[in-house]
């Protein structure tokens, strides 16, 4: 059985999940098995968030869970219950975008996008650990995160930029 | 930045001489929006994850479309048994062969593909029954109580014995779908010239596209029209597909090519399947239905990359000058003929291998033989390159092979053999114009330092495990298809306020169309690249464009582009000439003003001339259509001239080999091109980087693994792609030799990247440690046992 049905009834057989979705506490009722990509792209309307191959492999799905990135769809949603997840709309504050969106675009680090949120909240998670990573630890470090568009120079561009962003705006 | 650690792109730019441009326009250094690296027009949108793939499209009211698959890769159909699926509850149709309205058959251009086996299967994943259902839960679940009796056939996996007298028949019509020949000269007499002659078999396997987007369509009945959307490279061959499966005219099908999380072809033949599939549920219900594909289902049933066998025979002069070769292709189709057979005079994957096996060399004596055998495999289709990728590996290793039995460098064999202007190519074709392959061989040594790397090959460590050297990858590439029916159109309005409407039948799968278009368009208007929305490629909108493929985009519909925009131009400067009393002559149109060239004070603001064509009746509107030169190709010689122009690129690899375990790290890579134009130097650096990454995946790791007709991975963990943490620096070197047919000089350059990167490569490997791999991939274990073929490790100084 992969994914779940766009329409959700409520029955006795749903579960109760409270947590904290790009900075806002949300209550939510959700089906038992249900993954978390799922829940936040079927039940919460949150489509930023990609599938690519439902085994773990492709990145796409990455979100960040108490900063840590996890691949979302094969992570059962009950277990953010109470914890802290940030999506790719999470990241920017109303119209401005946080400076690893802004590096991706100035770098010409997107080609068909489709990778690009995993790839971006990956680098966030990355930044947020080591301010300062040389290329060896950018590439290993965002080795999870697949792209068949880029072969990725671009992308190590844009973290390079981004961190040394990050680091002038302290 | 460190400022060492950026890439140098340097820009050569070499004008033609005597040669009358195909549109007037400004030289070079006058250009405002073409060749400006500009960001994308979509960045914003993937960046926020706003931008709705097919997956993200509302689902409400859908019903979801699944396939029944063979599990055989050869059998009788005996019967097929529904009713338990009916009566499931949330089926809403359960289909089998004779449910299909129109023509049985799909495919780009063979419809031989059953949109429903009736008959028979031909391969693991070939389709028996379609199920549309409430959920796609339900919809699976219909599909386990589907019963079908099949009686086994056996089975044929190897393209050479397919086509023996006596192999079971896959199709009716036999297992060789054909036949292509290229006759130039006297190969025997040129055999005689040779001081050396060599001979080498090459093969390399099926791969995947490995898009991060899996397909998926949305087939919608409306009034007048059923209406099919979905990520997809090929509107109109979809539509012309559906149409004919439906049994009802062109006219009442419309397509529209929604974003793409990628495409390299793959997105040109899966649409059509699941397109036909998911219209036919879609008319049978009369409800909307959506048809998604698993990652799994993706590499079962979608088109992969042909597999090659070459079989080289070349001889040279003892100074490495080339004096024949002899090749033979069994070219793999698989199950079903996709974009493998012959679409007159020069299109299609088998004769485009045939004409490019011979590499960019001046040879005097060659002979081609090109078999495509249908087997029961899964089956090659449209791959970034089209059967370029494969010959490459095939040319660019047997010439460095030549290289090491005369004992001469390379780079000199190269020197000696590569085309130059005036130069004649294999079929006969003498290359008249924009062939920069030598300016992008010595830029790409001169940045690599070859002679320098070239000499240092050789251990890097005192305990003797690890091994570096370099390699060289050499290649030519075709503009567009050489079909007959080649062309593009556009549509471009321009409004009172001076905003402009662009329509293209060319789509955007990450390559970069819907920025480098618009720049044409707003080059060519005098505008800023903001005035111009791209309308979303829709067949209902735009003539027939053909595909989004074979690098053609930006050359022809740049082209279509510009002769679009110049009944606008025409009226645009009249009305500017009346308003300032200039002369016509005397105006340029640039940054949203038209100004006298001499005077630029004397300016009129673009929407206002714009406002007054239009409340005095003055046209500004514009339809093109441009189809390039014509081509040819004769069918029992493969002599002509297949194609119109060609990019060149000049790729070198440095790697290191780890002699005790076969693995190699890229190190270092260079890869210069010869595309004419850089309308938008940084996509173009996009376009090389990313192939580079794909070609260095070909070299090293991807291989559909197949037992027995199954696959064995079908899924990202057992089909390895390039990780971020195997790609090395690419520093890509953009030169421009104009093409006289392009938009501002400009070639085709999407597939060009990834074509010598594998030999590069796997050039580099031999040079390192001595193993010659013959067979993609250059994996571990092949390396491992190439070294101790090749008698072991050179004994160190």
């Amino acid at each position: 059985m992969r994914g779940l049905p766009s329409e959700t009834r409520l029955d006795m057989n749903d579960l109760g999940l409270t947590f904290h979705l790009n900075g806002e506490e949300v209550s939510v009722a959700v089906k038992p098995g249900t993954l978390l990509a799922d829940l936040l792209r079927n039940v919460l309307g949150l489509k930023g968030t990609k599938v690519g191959c439902r085994e773990g492999e492709c990145g796409a799905c990455t979100v960040l869970v108490d900063g840590e990135p996890v691949n979302s769809c094969l992570l059962p949603a009950m277990k953010v219950a109470g914890r802290s997840v940030t999506t790719i709309e999470g990241l920017q504050r109303g119209e401005e975008l946080d400076l690893i969106q802004q590096a991706f675009m100035d770098e010409g680090a997107i080609q068909c996008g489709f990778c690009t949120p995993g790839m971006v909240l990956t680098t966030k998670a990355l930044l947020d650990r080591n301010p300062d990573p040389d290329e060896r630890q950018i590439r290993e470090g965002l080795s999870g995160v697949l792209c068949r568009c880029t072969g990725y120079q671009k992308i190590v561009n844009a973290v390079q930029k981004a961190s040394l962003a990050r680091r002038s705006s302290v | 930045m460190n400022e060492e650690k950026k890439r140098k792109t340097k820009v050569l730019t070499k004008e033609a001489e005597g040669i009358q441009h195909l549109f007037a326009r400004e030289s070079a250094s006058e250009l405002s929006v073409v060749g400006q690296p500009l960001g994308r027009t979509d960045d914003l949108k993937k960046v926020t994850g706003k931008l709705a793939y097919g997956a993200d499209y509302p689902q409400e009211g859908f019903l979801h479309g699944k396939i029944l698959r063979s599990p055989f890769p050869h059998a009788r159909i005996k019967s097929v048994k529904i009713e338990k699926a009916l009566q499931l509850e949330g089926v809403a149709a359960v289909l089998t062969a004779k449910d299909v309205p129109g023509r049985n058959g799909f495919g780009a251009v063979i419809p031989d593909q059953p949109v429903i086996c009736g008959d028979k299967v031909r391969f693991v994943g070939d389709g028996v029954a379609l199920v549309a259902a409430q959920t796609e839960e339900t919809a699976h679940q219909a599909l386990s109580l589907i019963e079908v009796e099949y009686e086994p056939l056996p089975a044929i996996f190897d393209p050479r014995e397919a086509i023996q007298p006596g192999a079971p028949l896959i199709h009716e019509k036999g297992n060789l779908l054909l036949h292509n020949k290229l006759r130039k000269g006297d190969v025997q007499k040129g055999f005689a010239e040779a001081d050396v002659i060599l001979e080498r078999v090459y093969k390399v396997p099926f791969i995947e596209h490995g898009y991060i987007e899996p397909d998926i369509t949305m087939a919608i009945p409306g009034d007048g029209a059923l209406l099919v959307e979905g990520p997809m490279q090929a509107p109109f061959t979809v539509r012309r597909n559906v149409a004919a499966v439906l049994g009802i005219p062109i006219s009442r099908v419309q397509v529209k090519s929604i974003p793409m999380g990628g495409g390299f072809g793959g997105k040109e033949d899966a649409p059509i399947d699941i397109g036909c599939r998911a219209a036919v549920l879609a008319a049978r219900t009369g409800r909307p239905v959506r048809m998604a594909l698993e990652r799994e289902e993706v590499t079962l049933q979608t088109a992969k990359r042909h597999p090659h066998i070459m079989e080289i025979r070349i001889g040279a002069k003892r100074d490495g000058t080339l004096t024949a070769l002899e090749g033979t292709i069994y070219n793999e189709q698989g199950a079903y003929a996709s974009l493998g057979p012959l679409t007159p005079p020069a299109g299609g994957v088998n004769i485009h291998s045939l004409v490019m096996l011979p590499g960019p060399y001046e040879i005097p004596h060659c002979k081609v033989d090109a078999y495509l055998c249908y087997t029961n495999h899964p089956y090659g289709g449209a791959m970034r390159g089209f059967g370029a990728p494969q010959v490459c590996f095939a040319h660019e290793s047997v010439i460095d092979e030549l290289a090491r039995e005369l004992g001469i460098n390379p780079i000199e064999i190269r020197r000696k053999n590569a085309f130059r202007l005036g130069s004649v190519t294999a079929t006969g074709q003498v290359l008249d114009q924009s062939v920069g392959l030598r300016d992008t061989l010595e830029e790409c040594a001169r940045v690599f330092g070859w002679d320098r790397r070239y000499q240092r090959a050789g251990y890097i460590d005192k305990e003797r495990t690890h091994r570096r050297g370099v390699g060289i990858g050499m290649g030519w590439y075709r503009t567009s298809f050489g079909t007959s029916g080649d062309g593009c159109g556009a549509n471009v309005y321009v409004h009172e306020d001076g905003s402009v409407l662009l329509y293209t039948g060319i789509t955007e799968m990450g390559q970069g169309s819907f920025t480098v278009l618009p720049q044409i368009c707003a080059e060519e208007l005098g505008v800023a690249i903001e005035d111009i929305r791209l309308v979303q490629p829709d067949t209902d909108r735009v003539p027939e464009s053909g595909p989004t493929v074979g690098s053609r985009s930006t050359v022809l519909m740049g082209n279509a582009i510009i002769q679009a925009v110049q009944p606008i131009k025409k009226s645009i400067l009249e009305m500017a000439s009346t308003l300032l009393s200039i002369p016509v002559e005397r105006l340029h149109a640039k940054n949203r003003l038209i100004y006298d060239r001499d005077h630029p004070e004397k300016a009129v603001p673009f929407r206002d001339v714009a406002a007054k064509c239009m409340a005095s009746g003055k046209r500004l509107i514009g339809q093109g259509w441009w189809t390039p030169p014509p081509v040819s190709l004769d069918p029992e010689t493969g002599q002509g001239n297949p194609y119109f122009v060609y990019s060149f690129s000049t790729q070198m690899a440095e790697v290191i080999v780890d002699v005790q375990t076969g693995e190699v790290n890229v190190t270092d890579y260079v890869a210069a091109f010869d595309i004419g134009k850089a309308v938008n130097p940084k996509t173009v650096e996009g376009q090389i980087e990313g192939g580079v990454a794909m070609g260095l995946g070909y070299a090293l790791m991807e291989e559909i693994i197949l037992k027995d007709g199954w696959i064995q991975n079908l899924n990202l963990q057992d089909f390895l792609i390039p990780t971020m943490a195997d790609v090395p620096n690419i520093k890509p070197i953009i030169l421009e030799v104009e093409n006289k047919y392009g938009p501002y000089g400009a070639k085709g350059v999407g597939e060009m990247p990834n074509i010598p990167a594998a030999p590069a490569i796997v050039n580099a490997i031999a040079h390192a440690c001595g193993g010659r791999v013959r067979s993609l991939p250059a994996d571990p274990e092949k390396v491992y046992w190439a070294i101790q073929e090749a008698g072991g490790l050179p004994v160190p100084k």
